[in-house]
């Protein structure tokens, strides 16, 4: 019963599922495996086929559904407790002894069953768990301690199971020594050097100082969360809650009661649809030059057109220079706005190293005399743009709570709209924070993909420019659309038509983000595979199943890439090179 | 002052090692520091410290019993598990000390490290790996530096 192993095998079953539905097409019935994960949303009757009758069934059905505990301190205890018990009752020893064994056996009740009805006798020799005491004193009225050489009546003096004497003020300094050296105390035994027996937490509660109880208590709780494979503190600062994280799902993101995410896996804040070793990579790197992309990228920048400096303080990249300039600009890129949107038949391009490089925007020879300057500078092109979709995170999150605590209020009154009604608000920011969390990371994932996969990288490109743009889209409506009707006197007719908008945003930017992260994580191998070999019944009908009509739209660029999409159209012919209704061009 | 209210423990061992010290151990107390020990240990026979006699340093720290004295060579040897500061590698000096061990007791294992150099556990890499890789000939520095460092001079 090793929970690692089991989560692995749940892994293995995930991915396999995963590759035979995208890989093979196997038609009909993945099709409706895959659509489970939607229905299970809507409505959670939904029931599979006989072809899931494994195991797999437990694991998988619930993809949605947390597969992770979030624990406070008292539900840590109680486990804890239970545990103990548990072990006490089917060992029929001690609850001390039961604690002890458990300790041993980082906390895990099966390993410790398993290794006691192997091998009892060899079992308690390791943990020092002794039947009978090795040592009988005389039957002196006076014994010597062994450790401070006094004389002392044998109620002054105390012995663990093993039966060596040592006086009391001896044992409340060697407990406290130990504990205060740390954690290992959970581990201590009897000080004679020859003698194994186990100090438990009777002996601790019979002789130590109060204030070392307290810490030894402290150190038993942190076993059980640290030493427990399938527990983890929450890596947040100051954050007292811990996971249990339980076999199942592919996804190792965790979301504490704290509200911060992270990954189960490598406890950094998480990072789908980037692997953990890219992440180690990418904080390794960052930290390694973080002086420099100070310095590089400091708060403000100049405007392109009037020179002057801005510092940005909104959340989304489409900057309006303040009067007389009023020149619009893109952040990321310096260029102007109405080189991005559809409206010019241009496409997003922005996040795109290759496209800058070939206007010249680099030099080309300048960067082939200096090879050094050249790979920070192409360092810098991703760092920058992860980090400002990390701050402008940050804000949106800053932006939500503030949406949560005041606007919200302000905006049912001004508009006359209950505030339930006003749900569709907070839904679009917690969006607009996990998309900027999702497309900060897909820049880590372009820096390391590798150069020579030239097709690769281009549909990559193409996705994240997209997923760019779709957000970017949603973040405004978001912020500035939405400020509009906060600052309005009188309740507007237009306010209904901003939530369609602001909703079927989210919904259409929410199913494109997801798809993202799937074929990322799936390493883009639909690309690999030749554009035409794919059944109608692979991936991309999976993931359309049961849902509604926005999810289909611009995403399905995403999933074959023998046709490619624009705004207006999901699937132009791979044939042709621009729409024919919108002008967009096919990346 | 350090002699103040010295422990009765440490007042006793330092009485049993005078008046009776263990075979081919030493110890005595400095005089104006009873914490702080002159120590020499003689080369244990059949081990290529034999013939030898090595100074060390003992003291007591202040929370003596319950963390290990601390000891070191003062005389240059040749031995995988003591480096060239004269730093000794042995558990019970360090995670495996243990209150009810003795001075007589440290001493006593220090001198059978001299007998069974453990080369697996090594302080100095560069003398474990020639114990390892050619043990005749590191027998032979060993006994050379012994002659040279630690005959009795």
């Amino acid at each position: 019963m090793d929970s690692e192993d089991d989560m692995h095998d749940a892994n293995d079953v995930e991915s396999q599922d995963d590759f035979y539905s995208g890989d093979t097409g196997v038609a009909s019935d993945y099709d409706d495996g895959g659509g489970y994960e939607e229905e299970e949303e809507d409505d959670g009757d939904y029931c599979f086929g006989d072809h899931e009758s494994d195991d797999s069934e437990d694991i998988t059905s619930h993809r949605q559904q947390q597969n992770y505990t979030i624990l406070g301190e008292v539900d840590i205890c109680q486990r804890q407790d239970d545990d103990i018990s548990m072990v006490s009752t089917v060992l029929s020893i001690s609850r001390v002894g039961a604690s002890i064994l458990l300790r041993h056996y980082n906390w895990s009740v099966s390993k410790v069953h398993d290794a006691w009805f192997a091998d009892e006798e060899s079992v308690r020799r390791t943990v020092g768990l002794l039947e009978k005491p090795v040592n009988r004193p005389l039957n002196a009225g006076e014994l010597t301690c062994g450790i401070c050489f006094e004389n002392y009546p044998r109620n002054r003096m105390n012995s663990a199971s093993c039966g060596h004497q040592f006086c009391n003020a001896c044992w409340r300094g060697y407990i406290g020594t130990s504990i205060n050296d740390g954690p290992g105390c959970l581990m201590l035994r009897c000080p004679d050097p020859s003698c194994g027996a186990a100090i438990g937490q009777d002996m601790i509660n019979l002789l130590a100082t109060d204030e070392d109880k307290e810490k030894y208590n402290r150190y038993l709780l942190r076993s059980y969360i640290e030493d427990n494979k399938k527990t983890k503190w929450c890596p947040a600062p100051g954050c007292e809650f811990a996971v249990e994280f339980a076999a199942g799902d592919g996804s190792y993101d965790v979301s504490c009661t704290c509200s911060y995410n992270f990954c189960w896996n490598c406890t950094e804040e998480a990072h789908r649809p980037v692997d953990c070793s890219t992440v180690s990579k990418w904080i390794l790197k960052n930290s390694a030059e973080s002086e420099n992309m100070n310095w590089i990228l400091a708060n403000s920048k100049p405007c392109p057109k009037c020179k002057r400096p801005i510092e940005k303080n909104q959340g989304c990249m489409h900057i309006t220079c303040s009067p007389p300039c009023k020149f619009e600009f893109c952040w990321l890129c310096l260029g102007a706005w109405s080189d991005h949107g559809e409206r010019t038949g241009g496409f997003y391009s922005c996040n795109r190293y290759e496209t800058a490089k070939q206007e010249g925007v680099y030099d080309e020879a300048e960067r082939r005399r200096e090879m050094a300057k050249n790979s920070l500078e192409r360092y810098t092109h991703y760092y920058e743009r992860w980090a400002t979709n990390q701050a402008s995170r940050q804000k949106a999150l800053s932006d939500l709570q503030q949406m949560q605590t005041v606007q919200l209020e302000k905006l049912s009154d001004k508009q006359s709209q209950p505030e339930s009604q006003l749900k569709f608000i907070t839904e679009a920011w917690l969006q607009i924070v996990e998309c900027r969390r999702v497309l900060k990371w897909t820049y880590a994932y372009g820096y390391y993909l590798p150069e020579h996969e030239t097709a690769k990288k281009q549909f990559f490109e193409y996705l994240q420019g997209e997923a760019e743009a779709g957000l970017e889209r949603l973040h405004k409506c978001a912020e500035k659309e939405l400020q509009v009707f906060l600052d309005a006197e009188t309740p507007s007719k237009d306010f209904n038509e901003f939530r369609t908008k602001l909703a079927g945003l989210t919904s259409v930017t929410r199913n494109y983000f997801e798809n993202l992260v799937r074929a990322l994580e799936n390493g883009l191998e639909d690309v690999n595979q030749g554009s035409c070999s794919k059944t109608p019944g692979g991936k991309s009908g999976k993931n359309k199943g049961g849902k509604t009509k926005d999810g289909g739209g611009s995403k399905s660029g995403l999933d074959d890439p023998s046709c490619w999409s624009c705004r207006c159209s999901p699937a132009n012919p791979r044939s042709k090179k621009t729409c024919g209704q919108c002008n967009g061009h096919r990346p | 002052m350090a002699n103040s209210n010295l422990p009765r423990r440490i007042i006793k061992e330092t009485q049993r090692l005078l008046s009776e010290p263990a075979p081919g151990i030493s110890a005595s107390p400095s005089e104006d520091n009873m914490r702080y020990f002159n120590v020499m240990i003689l080369g244990p026979t059949q081990s290529p410290y034999e013939g030898g006699v090595f100074k060390l340093e003992l003291f007591l720290p202040e929370e003596y019993p319950m963390a290990a004295p601390k000891v070191r060579f003062l005389t240059k040897i040749y031995h995988p598990n003591i480096d060239k500061l004269g730093r000794i590698c042995l558990d019970i000096l360090k995670d495996k000390w243990s209150p009810a061990l003795q001075i007589r007791t440290v001493l006593l294992s220090i001198q059978a490290l001299l007998s069974a150099p453990n080369p697996d556990d090594p302080l100095s890499d560069n003398i474990a790996k020639h114990w390892k890789t050619n043990e005749a000939e590191a027998v032979e520095t060993a006994k050379e530096w012994t002659r040279l460092y630690a005959s009795g001079a």
